[in-house]
């Protein structure tokens, strides 16, 4: 075959992109070869995504050298690479809904004279790129009309047909189903015999056994391994490479714990959520660990009444009511996923953030209690370690993990016995995390209850009791926290593995 | 752990001013900077009466600049209070016309005078309460909401005053309320009203509770949701406030005139609109105060009355404020961007 005298499709050497105080990828070197469908694979936090936003040109090296087609490539958007050949297909959508198909594959490259648009041998050729790639949709369609994976397909075909030789695709499969991810997979090795090179992003290990041919794995940064599927002796080595270590077991089996049922959810189901039945118990910590769209956050919203779920949720022998307010009066609080925009007033002050989730103790007759406001933002600031000079500083000045900390003081200002905190610790540094690990364990001490809903194994392991496995919306497992458990097995069952986990 | 009080007060920064008081203080200073050159341009400008007009002749719109405001800070807009003055004025008149008068704009339904303005006054608060229904249940944008009761309201005015107005057949009484001096002085009661109005808002935006859940649902919704606020019962509680004064507003103005007019209070709401924004409220909600508004409207007084003064021909008042409005939006906008670098 020509091809394998050919230079790689795309290369990295030496590549390294430094963020303050943390190296998100440690120089990494590796060759994509033309034609292939290569995996990316590490899990949260080894570098994928910052070595993604290098190649697309989002972000830029700090040191270390690209290469496309074995010829230097410096992207400084994502513009840019597009022109040298390569398109991304991110996890959002980008198609116009109220446009046919044919339209959104043409979008921005029209031709036109004299202002209007102009037939051009253009649309031909995207008909017939669409037509190669998936001929069962008609490019006269409305796109709103189609599915997600459909869309999805639109994506490509013009990605394809803008001439890009590599195609990376982010969590192609995150929203569909099984049935779609299988025609996605037809596309993608339709691609590969165009000559089209896939860079494919996964969770998902099965996913990756089935279409890569050849696969990359990083961990921490650093590059690991390159080398061919068939190579790959099936899930277990792929887990090995990708832990690499066994995690750092600092778990301590906590006394506070007791067999007093908290919060009993029985059958909860929605469009995600499977049947989904779990206790709480006095004094425990619980983690919900899974992938990105396991259902964490779909739980965490059910059990505060933020989302409307079927099945039956019993909180301290009561029904638990279907608004968050009712939730915080039953002594629910929640930690929402996203801090900025779900958590945090961030145009207001520290003391104006603290009080509430509590108004009832805020007010005396409809009169607001401005003293007891600045004894609460003083005691959380020094309690929590929140790093100020002054309680009337703005939230959105502070940082991520002081912001996390105002929001973790809003939630104990409420005088909840159950804590719900979902990704407590997202884009918080290290110092801030322990810190923040710290409070758990001391609420969890004093009898309260939490529930720690996480995407991050050492985290879950850490300082959870006991931990729930999910993957796509199901409860798959539940393990005791402890010195003998096998991280590989934990990760074989999140990643849709059949094996359970051994205990 | 206790903590000692000694080393908490560290925390407490008192030298610093919070930004809602700097810009509150830079609109004030406005205010006066501007009273002052128009002193100095306009010959007999700077009298107390003249201070004491500034304030009285707009005591509608400040008013209904408060409930404007608080709808301001929660993040939503309320354009129906003008469309409210016409509605609830038009049917306190007509409520208390006698029944059998010459023709159909002479005869009224013959309530009592008391039950008339209570009866006007419910119809505002039906509009108010209309507003809050499309912007609450069906999550409308506020903006569309209250456009279209704003033509609702003065819809119904129109032919309930078949396109014009409504003065005969009223009981003797009617022109009381408009035109009842308090304690002999020359101060109207409808400017005491406003004055009230003023005290409490500012009382209620700085002191209670409810102003406090007012700036965290403008500040960011969905928090405030998941912080467990009722936003739906609240900006409910904001659209009644802001209708029922605009009805009390309506039924002051047609008191004062003896009429039911359906053109009045025409454009009320922009101005309204106006002063608020002047007066530093944030347009996308969470951060403003009705003081500021106060000092929008003073603003907004100074420039229209010195054009007057100096004999600029009336057709130039709506230029006047548009550049005064751009001048003083940008003015702030830069203010805070600077302070906040």
């Amino acid at each position: 075959m020509a091809n394998q005298h050919q230079s790689p499709a795309l290369s990295v050497e030496g590549l390294i992109k430094d963020y303050p105080g943390v190296r998100a990828v440690d120089d990494v070197s590796f060759s994509i070869e033309s034609s292939t469908v290569h995996c990316l694979v590490g899990e949260n936090g080894a570098g994928k995504s910052t070595l993604i936003k290098m190649l697309t040109g989002a972000l830029q090296p700090t040191q270390g050298v690209m290469k496309v087609n074995g010829v230097a490539y410096q992207p400084n958007s994502t513009q840019d690479a597009r022109e040298s050949g390569i398109a991304t297909l991110f996890q959002e959508l980008h198609v116009v809904d109220e446009l046919s198909v044919l339209e959104n594959l043409t979008l921005g490259m029209e031709q036109s004279r004299f202002g209007f648009v102009i037939h051009s041998d253009l649309e031909d050729r995207v008909i017939q790129t669409l037509a190669t790639i998936e001929p069962s949709i008609n490019p006269s369609a409305r796109v709103s009309s189609l599915s997600v994976a459909q869309k999805q397909i639109i994506e490509i075909a013009r990605a394809a047909s803008s001439g890009a030789n590599v195609i990376i695709m982010d969590e192609p499969t995150a929203a569909l189903s099984e049935r779609e991810v299988e025609r996605l997979f037809t596309v993608i090795r339709r691609l590969r015999e165009q000559q089209v090179t896939v860079v494919y992003i996964s969770h998902k290990l099965d996913e990756i056994l089935t279409l890569g041919d050849v696969v990359t794995v990083l961990r921490d940064g650093k590059h690991i391994v390159t080398k061919p599927l068939s190579e790959v002796a099936g899930r277990s080595e792929l887990i090995d490479m990708m832990i690499g270590r066994s995690l750092i077991q600092n778990y301590t089996p906590r006394t506070a714990v007791t067999n007093e049922v908290v919060l009993s959810a029985k059958g909860l189901s929605n469009s995600l959520l499977k049947n989904v039945s779990f206790d709480i118990n006095k004094g425990e910590i619980v983690g919900f660990y899974g992938l990105v769209g396991a259902g964490k956050t779909e739980i965490a919203r059910a059990l505060f009444g933020a989302d409307k779920v079927s099945g039956s949720i019993v909180f301290k022998g009561q029904p638990v009511g279907n608004t968050p307010k009712q939730a915080i009066a039953a002594g629910i609080a929640l930690v929402p996923e996203e801090r900025r925009t779900q958590g945090l007033f961030t145009n207001l002050t520290i003391r104006e953030n603290i009080p509430v989730m509590n108004i009832r103790r805020m007010s005396d007759n409809g009169v607001f209690r401005s003293s007891d406001e600045l004894t609460a933002a003083v005691n959380y600031v020094e309690k929590l370690g929140i790093a100020t000079n002054s309680i009337e500083k703005h939230t959105e000045k502070l940082s991520g993990g002081n912001q996390q900390k105002v929001v973790l003081a809003k939630c104990l200002f409420s005088d909840a016995d159950l804590l719900l905190l979902d990704e407590p610790t997202r884009g918080v540094d290290v110092g801030a995390k322990t810190e923040i690990y710290d409070i758990i364990k001391n609420l969890a001490d004093e009898g309260n209850s939490v529930a720690l809903f996480s995407t991050e194994l050492e985290e879950v392991l850490g300082i959870c009791d006991r931990i729930f496995l999910l993957y796509c919306g199901s409860l798959k497992s539940v393990i005791i926290n402890g010195p003998n458990l096998d991280s590989t097995d934990i990760l074989n069952v999140v990643t849709g593995g059949n094996k359970g986990v051994t205990q | 752990m206790s903590v000692s009080i000694k080393a908490d007060t560290a925390l407490i920064d008192n030298r610093r001013m919070s930004d809602q008081m700097y810009i509150t203080l830079l609109v004030a200073s406005v205010a006066i900077g501007l009273f002052l050159i128009a002193s100095m341009l306009v010959p007999n400008f700077f009298q107390l009466q003249n201070m004491l007009n500034l304030v009285t002749n707009n005591w509608a719109v400040i008013s209904l600049g408060v409930g404007v405001s608080f709808l301001l800070v929660s993040g939503n807009f309320d354009l129906s209070v003008g469309g409210i003055v016409a509605l609830s004025g038009v049917l306190s008149v007509w409520f208390a016309q006698s029944i059998g008068g010459a023709n159909a704009l002479s005869s009224g339904l013959g309530l009592p005078y008391w039950l008339a303005l209570l009866a006007a006054l419910a119809g505002a608060l039906a509009i108010g309460g209309l507003n809050a229904l499309f912007v609450v249940k069906f999550r409308i944008p506020s903006i569309i909401v209250t456009l279209g009761t704003m033509m609702v309201a003065r819809g119904i005015a129109q032919v309930i005053t078949q396109g014009s107005q409504r003065n005969t057949n009223l009981p003797d009484d009617f022109g009381l309320l408009g035109s009842l001096k308090v304690f002999g002085t020359s101060i109207q009661l409808p400017v005491v009203f406003m004055a009230a109005l003023l005290l409490v808002a500012i009382f209620i935006e700085r002191k209670m509770l409810f102003g406090r859940l007012t700036y965290w649902i403008g500040a960011n919704p969905t928090a405030a949701r998941l912080s467990g606020i009722d936003n739906a019962r609240h900006i409910t509680y904001l659209y009644l406030f802001s209708s029922a004064i605009a009805g009390v507003v309506g039924i002051l103005l047609s008191s004062e005139f003896q009429s039911g007019y359906s053109n009045r209070g025409m454009l009320m709401e922009f101005d309204a609109l106006v002063i608020a924004l002047l007066g530093g409220i944030a347009i996308a909600g969470g951060f403003g105060s009705v003081i500021g508004m106060f000092f929008g409207a003073i603003i907004l007084a100074v420039v229209t009355s010195a054009a007057t003064g100096l004999t600029l021909s009336p057709d130039w008042q709506f230029i006047l404020k548009a550049v005064a409005v751009f001048l003083a939006i940008m003015a702030q906008t830069w203010a805070l961007t600077r302070r906040n670098q």
